[in-house]
This record gives C-alpha cells, structure tokens and sequence, in this order.
C-alpha cells in the first residue's frame, strides 16, 4: 500500500566541529504514515518529533536513510505546494501585518489573487484576527502568532498537514478550534502529521499514534487498540430514581462486579469556551484574537479543489456555507464510554513527558452494560436544544435541575459522535 | 520567477520598514544639500563644484555600499537566526530562488535610490552657479573645464625596449654596468632615460607628436593642448618661449597639401606647472590623427623636456557632462552589485556579524587595493617576494574600487568612456560577482537550513 509518508530506517546524528558523533536524535527509523489519517508523532522533550519532521522537509539531511512523502522528496517544490507546515513556534516576519504575511505565503503558492484575498479573508476570519489583521505581526502575542502560522499552513489547502506541537501557546478555544479543524481535514481526505506532547489533544483527534524516545519508536498503533480496557463497562443515564440505581446495583453485585456511582462533571475546557463565548456575544472589547469558531470555507467544503476554486472567487465566504456548528456542539463531546485509565497508561508510556493539560475526569455511573446506541435524529434534536441552553447563562441559573438533565442528554450526544 | 519576485518584493519592504535604509537616506537627504553649501574648495564656481560632486559622490557611494552590505547580510541571516525560512523554504520555493529573490531586492533598491540620490547631486551640480550668481567669466571657465566630459589622448607610448638592449650590451661590454644594482633596476633605468631623450628638445628645434583618434563631438568648439615644460637649465624668469603649431599630422610631418586649418601661435608659460591653449577644434582632420608640434624657441638657451607621465596630452570635450555622469553612477552601480552578490555569499555560511566583519573587510581592501598593491614594493626584497606571491594574488582577484572611482574623472571633467564602463560591469559584475553568487548558491543549496536542536 502506497503511504503519504514514508521513511526507511532514518537515522540522523548531530557531531561536533571535529566530526565526532555527539547526539543521536532519530534512531533509525521505519515510519508509515497511511494517506487520511491523523498521525501523532509523541515523545517527551527531545525524543527526536521535531529532528524528524524537519528530516521530512528537507530542512535537516539525514545521515542515514531516505524518507518518501507523498511519494517524493520533501524539498521537491512539486510536492512541497501540497504540504501545509507549522513549524513548532511561528516564525513571521515581524514588519508584515497579518494580511500581508498570508498574501506573501498565498503568492510564494502562486495562487491568483482572487482566490488568495477570499483564502485570506476567510482564514483570518477562522484564526480571529479579522479585527486586527492590519496590525504587524511583531506585536502580535504568542498564541495570536500561532494562529497565524495555522493560517499560513493552510492557505494552499494542502493535502498533508505537518503540525509541529500545534496546540502549545494557544487558548483553549484556539487549542478546541484546531482540533476540530484537524478532525474535518481528516474527514475531507487530508492526512495528517502531528507531533506533540500534550497527550489530551493527540488523545482527541489521531488515528494512530508512535511514541518516539530516543529517536527511536517504542510504541506504535491505533489509538483505541492501545488504550482500550476491555474488561470495564461504563453506563450513562438519564436522571433515575434511587429504587432503580439500587436494583441496578444489586444486579451487578450478583455478577460480583465493581460498581461506582457518581454524578458527571462539566470538562474546565467546556466551562471556559461557554464562558469566553458568552463575554464574545455581549461583545466585550478585546484587542486579543476573537474566535469565531467558524472553519474555512475552503478547507471543509467536501467539492472537489477546482470547484471550490470557483465558489471562492464567484461568491462571498459568508454565503457560501452555513456558519459551522459553534464550538459548543463539540464542547459537550465527552469521554462517554471511553474508558478512563487511559491517560494513566499514555503517561507512563512518555514518562518525562509535561503534564497533560488538565482535563477533570468524568464519572459517570459506571455500570457493566451494553455498547452505546448509535445517534439518531432525535439525540440530533437534543443537541440543539443543549446548545440553546448553553449559550443563554440566566436561564441556566434559573433552572439549575433542567441543566441536570442537559448534562446527562450531552454526555449521551458526545459518545456518539466520538464513536 | 515568480517565487523570485515575492521574496525580491518583501526583501524590499523589509529593508523599508525595519528603518534601515531609512536612516541612511535621511542621513543623505540631509547631508547633500548641506555639503552643497559649505563645500567651498578653493573659493572660485569651479573650485566649489568639484569639492561638492567629489564628496557628495564619494559620500553617497559609501554609505550606498554600507547599506547594500548591511541589508544582503541581513536580509539572510535573520531569516535563517529567526527561522522564518522554516516556513518558507517549505513552500515551493528552491533554494537558489530565495537567494536570487533577496540579491534581486537588494539591487532593486540600489537602483531606486541610486536614482534618487545622483538625481539631487546632479540637480544641486546644475542649479549652483545660479545659487552663488556666478560671473560671465567664471560661467565659461566652468563651462570649459566642468559641464563637460573631455577626453584625454597622451602621445602614444614608444617602443625603446631594442635601444635599450643595444646599450645594455654595449655597457656589459665595456664592463661599465653598476655592481650593486640588479638587471631589472638597470634596465628600467636606462628605459627611463631613453624616453625622456626622446620627448627632450633643443633650443632651435621642433619636436613633432602625434594623436591618433581624435573625435571632438563639435567642430566649432575648442580643444586644449595640456602641457608641462621641464627644463635642464632654468631660464632668470622660469619662462618658456614656445612655438605651438596644431593640425593634420601629414601637414605637420611631411609638410603636405591639406584643408583643414592650422593652428600657428607663440606662446609664453611658465614652466614645471601645467598649462593648456584652446585651440579651435576646426584644426582635427576628419581622419582624427591629429599632429601637435613644440618648437623650442632659439632665445630659451635650455633643453626642453615633456615630463613622461603629465607632460603633454590632448583634451577635447568628447561627450556632455550629463552622460558622464550617468556613467559615473553606472560605476557605481557595478560596485554595489559586486557587494550585494558578497553579501550574499558571506551570508549563505557565516552568521550576521561575522557576515558583515568579512564584508567590510574585503570593500576595504577593494577600495585601497592599489595603495596596498603599491606599498608592497616598498618592503624590503626577500619580504616582497613573499607577500608578492600570497597576498598580491588574492587583492588582485578582488575587484579594484578605487581604479573605478568616478570621482577621479568627474572632478578634472574626464571622459569616462563606455569602455571603461564596461570593463567595470564585465569584471566586477559579469566575472567577479556571478563566481560570488556561483558559490553562494551551491553553498547554500546543500547546507542545513535546520539549526542543530536537540
């Protein structure tokens, strides 16, 4: 099977002046990186992520070894216009505004202008920095700066996605944005090559993931294989009475079976979002980035390349699709059925790895049941109104049970859609 | 091409908006018509005008030349220290297109203010006589001897390499030859000696001299014999009775039946100083071989001499004072390119101060190479040879500056011919720089972009 990425046993050694081997960064390795699919490349601080990534574009020579990407050599421009990279910090150019930093990428693509203004204005529009496009980069912060680099990574609507820690010195709602948007490339087609240490995120959006020490691979395969426990089950209810959870209990008990009950918690990162986006709609001054959690036209339209091309420059990005499902719908993604040790296991894996962004554990009632149905259009229905509710704080207050209920009916929409 | 103009374009801005080039055109802005003021020279229009176009060129070409450094090694390093040709080599973009789009940005905005700033020196040149009210007289003098390009023709040089043989031998013979004196020396000595004899004349007699290549653009303008008498005795006044005679050279020489005019006049000069005559430039056959003759006259009692190396030529203006000076800029151009095309390569392994330390050292030595050529004869024998055959090598393949300098040539109103011109782009340019940029392009297409981060 042809791989988008490839690498056969690549080796790269830094020496000193005198030519003397000093570091071993990347370890002869066997790489495969299948064509749509979300690859996380993991390893605590200097495992060799960034040597690799950097072997792959042709930025670093290998000492050993050759490397395939999407079935060329990665300094090769052809295949260098189908590659979006983010370097590990974004290095701009100080003196350019926002605008002109992605014009000067749009045109090094050769794009005809009309489709780099509408690329432009539909990019800045999806990082949020719309508002503040004509301001140099310079004095930009270092997560506004991310988000242009994402930007500029974009702008050719590349077919392979190389992210070098993508969600470091981003808020958490730039940090929910890319892996959301990272989900919908891989649902268009793209592939996709992460590398991070913020296990959380990687956790979230990849398919398959290595973890890199040493530079060399010690583990490798699908997320759900390597983390899946198989023999713990996980129930979540809606509001039922006392009588009902002490029969349940009883049952498992015959079964001999452990059984905890407690009540779900809301993620801090959802709390967040809906706070922040609350403040964005009484509209609050900020000279910082505003997130519209909106992805660029261009990106998930699933038409094929010419023809988005010509919706570009035929009509304006705010008509051409329905604004994306605000951040909310993907907030009350929980953990649902995926089991919860998981992180544990991740952790010890990438022992000297930071600690993982804090993501408060969900405890549903636990209970030995059944697989989770699949979403209907009803459970479509509820999201809705849960996203109604979200979004208007006062009434939240006020019926403070309702919200109860709300989020038992979220945690049942989020298993759905991560399954 | 196209990645080549985007990175030429934003090298441009860079330079702007970083103030870099900012500063320097300020600085210029402000200096220029400063200079145009306070440059006095020697008091008269003529003195003024020189001083003026002799610094402001001098002052604008090195600070141009800073800059071009300054902005090629920059523009490079920083990319490479600041790392934002991570995402940009990563684009489909070649190496050798980002090199060749930051020397194309760097020559672009030397052409631009090159522009700018021999435009307000040639202005400030030409509005001058008008700002001090300068007299009838002193408006013909700077007409003559400014506002012009004059050609220069030296008699051409003579063969006295045979003469000199025989008398070497005959001295050998005679076994009269110097002892503490080396074969070099003692040739160049009697070389020295030969022609001397053979521009020397006595009292009584004429000495004939011929200029070939003569086109003075305008026939009804002047020509000027420049000369300087050297004498064996000097005469109670220290002046000089000379018979000048101007025209065809075959009349001159054979005497024979010509059309053209003759210039015929006695003239009284001083001597060791330099002098010219205005001759009408009617006196040139179309043939362009023009025959000056110098007859001592009998009443001077001395020999007369024409020094070998400013004694005598023959200056006609040759092309107008704007011309020259576009080619005065010209050369400069050559210079600034041959930098941004070292600034390149410096840039392409060296990080930025050590980049521009290596710059500066070579325009440097670039701009005095023929002092420091020259000063190697002055070292003691053994020590000559050594440098003679290390060092000199080396200078010599550097492009030499001050040989191209304009202001050599504005300043005496010398024609700067496009020969020369083309000298200067051929080997500064076409030869020197493209073996710079040669280099620079291999080398950087195979180095690491990457710094070594664990």
């Amino acid at each position: 099977m042809e791989y988008a990425i490839e690498t056969f046993s690549l080796t790269k050694i830094f020496s000193d002046w005198w030519g003397r081997d000093k570091v071993i960064a990347v370890d002869n390795l066997d790489l495969q990186v299948c064509y749509n699919e979300v690859f996380g490349l993991l390893g605590p601080n200097g495992s060799g992520k960034t040597t690799t990534l950097k072997l792959l574009l042709g930025l670093l020579h290998p000492t050993k070894g050759r490397s395939v990407i999407l079935g060329g050599d990665g300094s090769d421009p052809k295949i260098n216009a189908r590659i979006g990279f983010m370097p590990e910090e974004s290095y701009l150019y100080r003196y350019l505004n926002a605008r002109e930093t992605l014009d000067f990428y749009g045109r090094l693509f050769g794009l005809p202008s009309k489709v780099r203004k509408m690329r432009i204005e539909a990019l800045l529009d999806m990082v949020g920095l719309k508002a503040i496009a004509n301001r140099p980069v310079g004095t930009f912060s270092k997560g506004m700066a991310r988000r242009i680099g994402l930007a500029q990574a974009l702008i050719n609507d590349p077919d392979l996605l190389i992210l070098d820690e993508p969600t470091t010195g981003l808020d958490p709602i730039g940090t929910r944005q890319i892996k959301d948007l990272i989900l919908k490339l891989a649902e268009r087609g793209k592939t996709i090559l992460l590398c991070s240490h913020l296990l959380a995120d990687v956790e979230d959006v990849c398919d398959r993931i290595a973890i890199l020490y040493g530079g060399k691979i010690q583990a490798e395969g699908k997320v759900k294989d390597l983390l899946l426990q198989t023999d713990k089950k996980q129930i979540t209810t809606g509001t039922v009475s006392n009588e009902t959870l002490k029969r349940i209990k009883q049952l498992i008990q015959d079964e001999h079976a452990d059984f905890e009950l407690t009540c779900p918690m809301e993620k801090l990162e959802a709390y967040f979002i809906k706070t922040v986006t609350t403040a964005q709609e009484q509209a609050q001054p900020t000279s910082g980035a505003v997130s519209t959690t909106q992805i660029g036209d261009f990106l998930v339209s699933t038409t094929s390349k010419e023809n988005i091309l010509d919706k570009l420059v035929s009509s304006s990005v705010s008509q051409e699709n329905p604004p994306q499902a605000p951040t909310n719908e993907q907030v009350v993604h929980t953990e649902g059925s995926e089991p919860e040790p998981d992180k544990e296991l991740l952790s010890k894996l990438t022992k000297t790895a930071e600690p993982a962004q804090p993501k408060p554990v969900i405890q549903n009632e636990k209970v030995k049941t059944e697989p989770v149905e699949p979403e209907t259009a009803e459970q479509e229905q509820i999201k809705k109104n849960v996203l109604d509710q979200l979004t208007d704080p006062p009434r939240r207050i006020e019926q403070d049970e309702h919200k109860q209920q709300v989020e038992e009916d979220k945690s049942q929409t989020g298993e759905a859609s991560d399954a | 091409m196209r990645s080549i103009w985007v990175v030429a374009t934003n090298t441009i801005r860079q330079a702007l908006r970083l103030k870099i080039a900012a500063a320097f055109i300020i600085l210029l802005l402000i200096l220029l018509p400063v200079m145009s003021v306070s440059a006095t020279g020697d008091g008269t229009l003529k003195g003024r005008l020189q001083t003026f176009v002799s610094y402001g060129f001098s002052l604008t070409s090195i600070l141009l030349c800073l800059l071009t450094i300054i902005v090629s090694v920059y523009s490079v390093t920083s990319d490479i220290q600041q790392r934002q040709i991570y995402t940009v080599i990563t684009k489909p973009i070649r190496r050798y297109q980002l090199l060749l789009g930051k020397l194309l940005g760097v020559i672009l905005l030397n052409v631009s203010l090159l522009i700018v700033f021999s435009t307000v020196i040639y202005s400030i040149t030409c509005y001058m006589p008008r700002f001090f009210h300068a007299t009838e007289s002193e408006l013909s003098e700077v007409n003559n001897e400014f506002y012009t390009a004059r050609a220069n023709i030296a008699p051409p040089k003579l063969d006295v390499s045979k003469e000199v043989d025989e008398v070497f031998t005959k001295l050998k013979q005679a076994g009269q030859l110097p002892e503490n004196m080396s074969y070099s020396k003692i040739i160049a000595q009697l070389t020295n000696v030969r022609k001397l004899e053979k521009r020397a004349v006595a009292p009584g007699y004429m000495l004939p001299f011929e200029f070939s290549d003569v086109k003075p653009i305008d026939p009804n303008k002047s020509l000027f014999i420049k000369f300087k008498y050297d004498v064996s005795v000097t005469p109670p006044d220290s002046q000089i009775i000379g018979r000048w005679v101007v025209g065809d050279y075959k009349y001159i020489r054979y005497g024979e039946q010509i059309e053209t005019p003759v210039y015929d006049e006695v003239h009284k000069h001083s001597i060791r100083t330099s002098h010219e005559i205005e001759v009408p430039a009617s006196v040139v056959p179309p043939d362009g071989r023009l025959g000056v003759a110098f007859l001592n006259h009998p009443l001077n009692d001395t020999v007369v001499i024409f020094p070998l190396e400013d004694g005598l030529e023959v200056l006609y203006k040759a092309d107008t004072f704007s011309g020259n000076f576009i080619r005065a800029v010209l050369l400069i151009f050559s210079r600034l390119t041959f930098l941004a095309c070292l600034g390149i390569l410096a840039s392409s392994f060296l990080s930025f101060p050590v980049a521009i330390l290596f710059c500066l050292v070579i325009f440097c030595i670039a701009t005095f190479s023929s002092f420091i050529i020259g000063s190697f004869n002055f070292i003691g024998q053994n020590l000559s040879s050594v440098y003679s055959y290390s060092i000199k090598p080396i200078i010599q393949l550097l492009p030499q500056f001050d040989k191209f300098n304009p202001t050599k040539f504005l300043v005496p109103a010398r024609l700067i011919t496009w020969y020369l011109v083309a000298k200067a782009v051929g080997l500064m340019v076409c030869i020197k720089a493209l073996l710079l940029l040669l280099i620079a392009l291999l080398v950087f297409s195979f180095r690491e972009i990457a710094k070594v981060v664990i």
